[in-house]
């Protein structure tokens, strides 16, 4: 009966690994490299700095949060989880994109679709000066520009202002 | 007393700078020479009087007269007297005064230039001029107050921001602000030219050299403070995509477009008004990014509130746009196209190619700048937009660009005929196909990097291309050797050969960028002295550390030596070091030991240290010296096509004179 007892706990406790994801044979957070700390933080953000990558910033709440890497590693995590583990902790700042959904996401369509719009007006305006053959009008059609003698009259005055 | 003075000039100047603007435009609108003149001399005297207020804000650096809050905010006693000099443009008024400086010196020197030419313009230009220092005037008399004094005199300041006590810092904000403030001149004259009507290709003409000059400085700044960054930061990089450095690239962007495309209305007499959509465009980002950095808007949307000149500046965003959109449309009529494109394949074509690249890029730096601040205000949520977002967006743009610009030059004007095509794009084209295919065969089988380093490729062979044909046609012409048929190929056709020249520089920039960006190696190690770590197949040794006393600062310098071949062979000892400042021991500042080969950077950065270890960041950074270079190029293309070139004879020579070639 002992021996049914002690399978079924032993059982019930590789469920609870199994459940929680942790690996059975989790590291220790310290034999998790620095190298291994800043490939995951080369993705991340420093949520209080502006535009400064986690791996470089040196600010001790960054050092906290590479911290938190280290131990999620040792834990067995891989980058995506623990990207989102933060995202969830300090918000979409710490991805230095913005997120692809609501709002947000008009930030990636709206340089496409000015680019878009900006090239097929420049087609369709080119289009349009490749058919306009016509000599244009230029500026003598409309109002006299100010004729040559007051300028000579001007420039001479200015000289002897000077 | 004397800083009473100080502000006293400022306001004088203020008053001087309202009269001139007026009487400007008034005497450009009458066309009397009397007010006409009266601009010029507004001019100069508003150029007198900042420069005496900015020698006095000097003299209370270099005096250490910390009464004047500005002094004792941004200087102190063991500062070096270079920084000293150099803290007139580190905070806020300063850099205010600097800027005004700067106009004024740019307003006389366009006043001198043209004091007896351009007679129904020059009016205008002084007028537009004038405002802007008139209105950096009002934010120095009403919000900044640089001369603002304390009751009593403290014994010493605050201390200058470490992160500007280096060299490059002292010349980088310079060469910026010559780039910045200098772009105001060609938006003066495209604003002459409309309110005088003379909308010929005479403003454009007289423009080109006058936006070529700042925009050689504003590259040169860009560059050095990339320098900076990559020197004095210390994270490996040299550019960050940070609402600061986008400020300085959006107006060189959008100069950029105006540079090529006025080309096309000096041949051809097209795209009048996207001419002038893009200096107006330049002189407002030009605006708008010295009103990003001063008012703070977009750390938070929050610091607008608490910043003084935020409002100021948005008033006079508003000013310009709407009344120059208000003039632009009334003048469209005067403005229309001297001639037609007629083809596709044409240099005209590949110009408006090359503008609509740029303006897209322009818009993507500027709506991903400020996009933070519109998530913020919509979703109440702060959101950060990085390199990640700008190099995916804005990153096959640039690579069109480079495309572009193999491309551009070698099409002829109107139309490109097949034979041609097949001349001029035969070995550039096989050349870049043969060197994808080795590349893709043998060193990557990245993409993005392989396509990047094909269009820088064969740009190259287009520019080569073009120098070995001027070069041997001149040799058939005139016998001269190849050094001097390409001196004279340069100095008699500066414009078209120093642009290549840039070409050139640019592309030695883009591949330092690709190498930079997908072939960095890196590691963090901590070393016992004597211990090493190996990189990308070199050597690093932990040598020792020193601590060095400055005036103002302790310097904690460590010793790594580079090997090479296994450790069989040394480089060079590198010595990165944190100095730590009396003032501000809270921000320690790095200074990179840096080991420089053509192929790579061997850089290395001092994180921290103990007794017996220290720990380094040692990156190997691919083709960074070409960056540099890159720039140096940049620079030195700019000034051939600066430099006046000799005139060519129109008049025939007696008959038996021989001609000299």
């Amino acid at each position: 009966m002992n021996r049914v007892i002690h399978l079924l706990r032993l059982t019930l406790l590789l469920f609870v690994f199994l459940a929680l994801g942790q690996p059975l044979y989790a590291q220790d957070a310290s034999t998790v490299t620095a190298d291994q700390v800043n490939e995951v933080a080369r993705e991340l953000w420093c949520p209080l700095c502006s535009g400064v990558r986690l791996d470089g910033c040196e600010l001790k709440a960054c050092d906290q949060m590479k911290d938190e890497i280290a131990i999620k590693l040792a834990a067995g995590d891989d980058t995506e989880s623990i990207k989102s583990y933060f995202v969830t902790q300090y918000g979409p700042q710490v991805l230095g994109e913005p997120p692809r959904s609501g709002f947000n996401l008009l930030a990636w369509i709206l340089p496409v679709a000015v680019l878009l719009g900006g090239g097929l007006f420049v087609l369709t305006r080119g289009r349009s000066m490749m058919q306009d053959i016509r000599p244009a009008p230029v500026a003598s059609s409309e109002r006299p520009v100010p004729d040559d003698d007051y300028a000579r009259r001007l420039d001479e005055e200015l000289a002897r202002h000077d | 007393m004397i800083f009473h003075i100080g502000s006293l000039l400022l306001v004088i100047a203020l008053v001087v700078s309202f009269f001139g603007t007026v009487v400007g435009y008034w005497g450009g609108r009458t066309r009397s020479a009397n007010l006409a003149a009266s601009s010029f001399h507004a001019v100069y005297a508003v150029a007198g009087l900042v420069l005496a207020a900015a020698v006095i804000l000097w003299y209370g650096l270099l005096a250490d007269q910390f009464q004047l809050a500005y002094v004792w905010n941004h200087s102190e006693r063991a500062l070096p007297l270079f920084y000293k000099f150099s803290a007139l443009w580190g905070g806020q008024a300063g850099s205010l005064l600097f800027w005004t400086l700067l106009l004024s010196g740019y307003s006389v020197a366009v006043a001198l230039t043209f004091r007896t030419r351009q007679a129904a313009l020059m009016p205008f230009v002084n007028a537009t001029l004038l405002i802007t220092s008139f209105f950096f005037l009002v934010l120095l008399v009403f919000s900044v107050h640089p001369f603002e004094q304390y009751e009593f005199r403290p014994a010493d300041g605050q201390g200058l921001n470490p992160l500007l006590q280096n060299y490059w810092m002292v010349i980088h904000p310079i060469m910026l602000y010559m780039g910045w403030v200098g772009l105001t001149v060609p938006f003066a004259f495209a604003v002459a030219s409309l309110l005088s009507k003379k909308l010929g290709n005479n403003w454009v003409r007289i423009v080109r050299r006058w936006t070529l000059i700042p925009w050689m400085f504003l590259s040169a700044g860009i560059i050095m403070g990339s320098q900076w960054a990559y020197m004095e930061l210390g994270w490996g990089g040299y550019w960050a995509w940070d609402p600061v450095e986008n400020a300085s690239f959006l107006p060189w962007l959008t100069a950029t477009a105006f540079l090529h495309s006025i080309i096309i209305q000096e041949r051809r007499g097209m795209l009048k008004v996207w001419n002038m959509v893009l200096v107006w465009l330049t002189y407002v980002l030009v605006i708008l990014g010295t009103f990003t950095t001063r008012s703070g808007i977009l750390e938070s949307v929050h610091s607008f509130a608490q910043s003084d000149v935020g409002p100021y500046f948005l008033g006079f965003l508003i000013l310009i746009i709407f009344s120059f959109i208000w003039l632009l449309f009334d003048r469209m009529p005067l403005l229309r196209s001297e001639s037609a494109m007629d083809s596709v394949l044409s240099r005209e074509a590949a110009f408006l190619a090359n503008n609509w690249l740029f303006t897209g890029i322009a818009f993507a730096v500027l709506w991903g700048t400020f996009f933070p601040m519109f998530s913020e205000i919509i979703t109440g949520q702060r959101i950060s937009v990085a390199a990640p977002w700008f190099n995916k967006v804005t990153g096959p743009l640039f690579l069109l660009l480079f495309v572009m610009m193999g491309i551009g030059p070698l099409l002829g004007w109107r139309r490109t005929s097949a034979n041609k095509l097949r001349e001029q794009f035969t070995w550039p084209l096989l050349l870049s196909l043969l060197f994808a295919l080795v590349y893709w065969l043998l060193v990557s089988k990245q993409f993005y990097p392989m396509m990047g380093l094909t269009a820088c490729l064969f740009v190259t062979a287009t520019i080569v291309q073009e120098f070995l044909r001027g070069v041997l046609a001149r040799r058939a012409a005139t016998g001269e050797n190849p050094f001097t048929a390409t001196w004279q190929l340069m100095r008699r056709n500066g414009q078209r050969y120093g642009g290549y020249i840039v070409h050139l520089g640019i592309v030695l920039i883009g591949a330092a960028v690709i190498g930079n960006q997908f072939y960095v190696q890196t590691t963090n190690v901590t070393l016992a002295q004597g211990e090493s770590a190996d990189l990308a197949g070199y050597r690093f040794t932990y040598n020792g550390l020193s601590a060095e006393h400055q005036d103002n600062r302790v310097e904690y310098r460590a010793y790594v030596s580079i090997f090479a071949d296994d450790g069989a062979r040394l480089l060079r000892t590198v010595s990165p070091q944190r100095n730590v400042y009396d003032k501000n021991p809270d921000m320690p500042t790095s200074e990179v030991g840096i080991y420089v080969l053509p192929s790579e950077d061997l850089y290395v950065v001092l994180n921290g240290w103990s007794e017996n270890s220290a720990t380094f960041s040692i990156f190997v950074n691919p083709l960074t010296l070409w960056l540099w270079v890159g720039g140096v190029l940049i620079v030195l293309g700019t000034l051939i096509a600066l430099w006046p070139h000799p005139r060519r004879k129109t008049v025939p020579a007696p008959a038996g004179v021989p001609v000299r070639a």
